[in-house]
């Protein structure tokens, strides 16, 4: 049999023309698939300079070789477009069961182009795509898209689809599949601007494996290694509802709006409290994790609020970010986040800029639409989420973003916008997680946990070597090895979670063999290779459109006011030196001072075809 | 009679506010579970941190023996002279 690279399909929105096409096997072989594929395609076919929300703009939604298989963990989604947010590479992976599907019907990928004239929603089958009208759609929520579709399609359908907050153009929009959402960067909006409510698959399981006899092999030892692995055990026991209890104790769990990093009556938000709020558990197609833990509220006045979540991003968006305590309002804030289609982080990071600001009173009522933001309110908080989702009074403003909202506000708001390059900051305090700080800052999508996520900083991980979590350019090393392993595992797709399973390092590699028929990937080093070679990429692309040192910075806040952590080390914490760390992982990256790839480095990783767009002042 | 080794037990760095920031100490354990006990006798209040009731190590946490998760033996993994532990936390990111 051939190499197995691929194939992909091509949607034009403006004239409706739709084509499928093969990926080149020097392609499959130089990114192997997944976020490999995604910057390979949006690197070539975008031009610089195109509007994020127009429609020059592409959306690219792509699962991996190993999606639809019966490796566990290796199915998830995700979206590679220009983010309406930072103006820069935008990546953001998904859950639920539609990476398999969109394998099913034959594809590894979808390229999205144009602009449709009215609302449209695409219907993928082995008989190929068709493009039908969603007027009845538009405005519907995501829960009731999904369940029109499925009703329409049949029960062998999977999907992702936009809430009203993507079809309002909420900056920070997220793309939902089943309670899973692509939710960083702002992909709903491309995908409402595109006038593109939903696309749905439609298929029976079929596979194309390059060795199918020895992937299963394989397959059955990757499933051993993982139900014998005690980091996977406690992931199915409590997916990331207490991750809260470790940032908490190291005074990483940002709080005010990124001034405290320990919560007062953290107690109360512990991933015990959660437990008694669950009601069951979902997960990814398969993966035994089950690492969604559902939650009801059945008292008080969020009585009868259901969430498929909030894991611990989400329960920091709206407990830390407005200093409450209330477990409830998390989970009635993370049901109308996905119902709406809004991304959790940005949108509590949001929500918390607007407290902040209240405080200082550069908004006051009249501004609030008569909501008194004053920390502690989670129920003015909850009725943001709905108002930003919805574009109405202040939420229109929000809407944007902290970068752009601050920018408008103006009267000194900017130093109270918490983000990197117009993406809000996640829930790891940089001053206290210096690692994973620096990983905000470098991240070509912006701040970013899982662009990079720092384990040494956090978990105490000794792989490659410990860190000090409040040291600086000591630590480019580390951001360097989990940024790139991160890449190469994201070519799968694999769930990031996986990665602490014990089985990536024996097993991803030689998968990929089995599944594409190209050896090299049973080679570690070279998924190291693939991996910075996917890192370098992107980051070509985000100077191509104007990116360089000074966008490599973390707010502010972290450079100039200490931590205040109440009773955990790091009080007085600030970041000293930034631009060490970045001479130093500018260094080792083999970037030039002005942090763009060299000529050197590009032609070591094959990217001859880049030399000529960095062309910019070096 | 046995005789002791000589191992070092590194603190992570989210008890450290529990041992006053002490990273590294020595250990002259023969077994995770007697390294751990040691490290008990120095820092009582660590016992609650790394047991659960039980006395099983907690679900979450982890100790890797120069770089190796010693999980599934975890208590009873024969520790070496010159051997690196480290104690981790085996949540994964959120």
């Amino acid at each position: 049999m051939a190499i197995n690279s691929g194939k992909f399909l091509r949607v034009n929105l403006s004239t409706g023309q739709t084509m499928t096409e093969s990926v080149p096997h020097q392609v499959a072989i130089d990114f192997i698939g997944g976020r490999g594929y995604g910057i390979k395609y949006l690197y070539q076919e975008l031009d610089a300079n195109v509007d994020p929300l127009g429609e020059d703009n592409k959306l690219i939604i792509l699962n991996g070789p190993l999606a639809g298989t019966s490796t566990q963990a290796t199915s998830r989604w995700m979206v590679i477009t220009k983010s309406p947010l930072t103006g820069g590479f935008a990546r953001s992976v998904g859950g639920a069961d539609f990476g398999a599907w969109l394998k099913f019907v034959g594809y590894e990928f979808i390229i999205i182009e144009g602009k449709a004239d009215r609302p449209v929603y695409l219907h993928l089958s082995r008989e190929g795509c068709q493009i039908h009208d969603a007027g009845d759609l538009w405005g519907k929520d995501t829960k009731e898209t999904q369940k029109t579709l499925k009703d329409e399609h049949g029960g062998n359908t999977r999907m992702v689809c936009i809430g009203p907050a993507g079809e309002k153009l909420v900056r920070y929009a997220a793309i939902v599949s089943d309670r899973r959402t692509a939710g960083r960067c702002g992909t709903g909006a491309v995908m409402g601007s595109k006038n593109l409510k939903a696309i749905a698959a439609t298929a029976a399981r079929t596979l194309e494996l390059f060795d199918e006899t020895a992937y299963a092999q394989l397959s059955k030892q990757q499933a051993t290694l993982i139900m014998e692995n005690k980091g996977f055990q406690n992931h199915r026991e409590w997916g990331t509802t207490r991750t809260q209890n470790i940032t908490n104790s190291l005074g990483i769990y940002p709080v005010l709006n990124f001034r405290y990093g320990q919560q007062v009556g953290h107690e109360k938000i512990t991933g015990e409290e959660y437990r008694r709020l669950r009601t069951g558990e979902f997960g990814c197609y398969s993966c035994p994790a089950r690492c969604g833990k559902a939650h009801r509220v059945e008292t008080g006045s969020y009585s009868g609020a259901y969430s498929e979540g909030p894991e611990y991003e989400t329960i920091w968006a709206f407990t830390g970010s407005v200093d409450s305590t209330s477990i409830e309002a998390t989970v009635a804030a993370d049901e109308l986040c996905d119902d709406l289609g809004l991304d959790t982080i940005s949108a509590g990071a949001c929500i918390g800029f607007a407290y902040e600001l209240y405080e200082k009173g550069i908004l006051t009522k009249a501004d609030t639409d008569g909501l008194e933001l004053k920390y502690g309110n989670h129920a003015a908080m909850v009725t943001l989420v709905k108002k930003i989702a919805l574009r109405e009074g202040i939420g229109d403003l929000l809407a944007e973003g902290t970068m752009r909202a601050a920018a408008s506000i103006g009267k000194g708001s900017e130093v109270c916008a918490i983000h990197v390059k117009g993406l809000e900051l996640p829930a790891y305090e940089p001053r206290g997680s210096k690692t994973q700080g620096f990983n905000y800052a470098t991240a070509s999508i912006g701040a970013s946990h899982c662009f990079g996520y720092s384990g040494q900083d956090v978990f105490g991980a000794v792989v490659p070597r410990p860190s000090d979590r409040f040291a600086e350019e000591e630590n480019a090393d580390l951001v360097i090895y989990n940024q790139n392993g991160t890449a190469w595992k994201e070519t799968g797709i694999n769930c990031t979670f996986s990665a602490g399973w014990g089985w990536v390092d024996s097993l991803f590699g030689k998968l990929l063999t089995a599944a594409r028929g190209i050896d090299q990937f049973s080679d570690n080093d070279y998924l190291w290779k693939v991996g910075e070679r996917i890192l370098n990429l992107e980051r070509a692309f985000n100077v191509r459109e104007g990116f360089g040192r000074k966008e490599d910075t973390l707010p502010q806040r972290m450079l100039t006011e200490p931590l205040h952590t109440r009773e955990a080390p790091g009080e007085g914490q600030i970041v000293r030196n930034q631009d060490k760390f970045l001479d130093n992982y500018y260094w080792l990256r083999g970037w030039t001072e002005a942090g763009f790839p060299s000529p050197e480095k590009l032609k070591e990783l094959g990217l001859d075809f880049v030399l000529n767009d960095m062309n910019v002042e070096q | 009679m046995t005789t002791k080794v000589s191992a070092a037990i590194n603190i992570p760095q989210f008890f450290q506010h529990l041992v006053d920031g002490v990273k590294v100490t020595k250990t002259g354990g023969r077994t995770v579970g007697e390294c751990l006990d040691e490290l008990i006798e120095r820092f009582p209040q660590l016992e609650a941190h790394l047991f659960s009731g039980d006395g099983k190590l907690h679900g979450y946490l982890d100790v890797f023996i120069n770089g190796k998760s010693a999980y599934p033996e975890e208590l009873s993994k024969p520790v070496a002279d010159g051997d690196e532990l480290h104690i981790i936390n085996i949540i994964v990111g959120g």
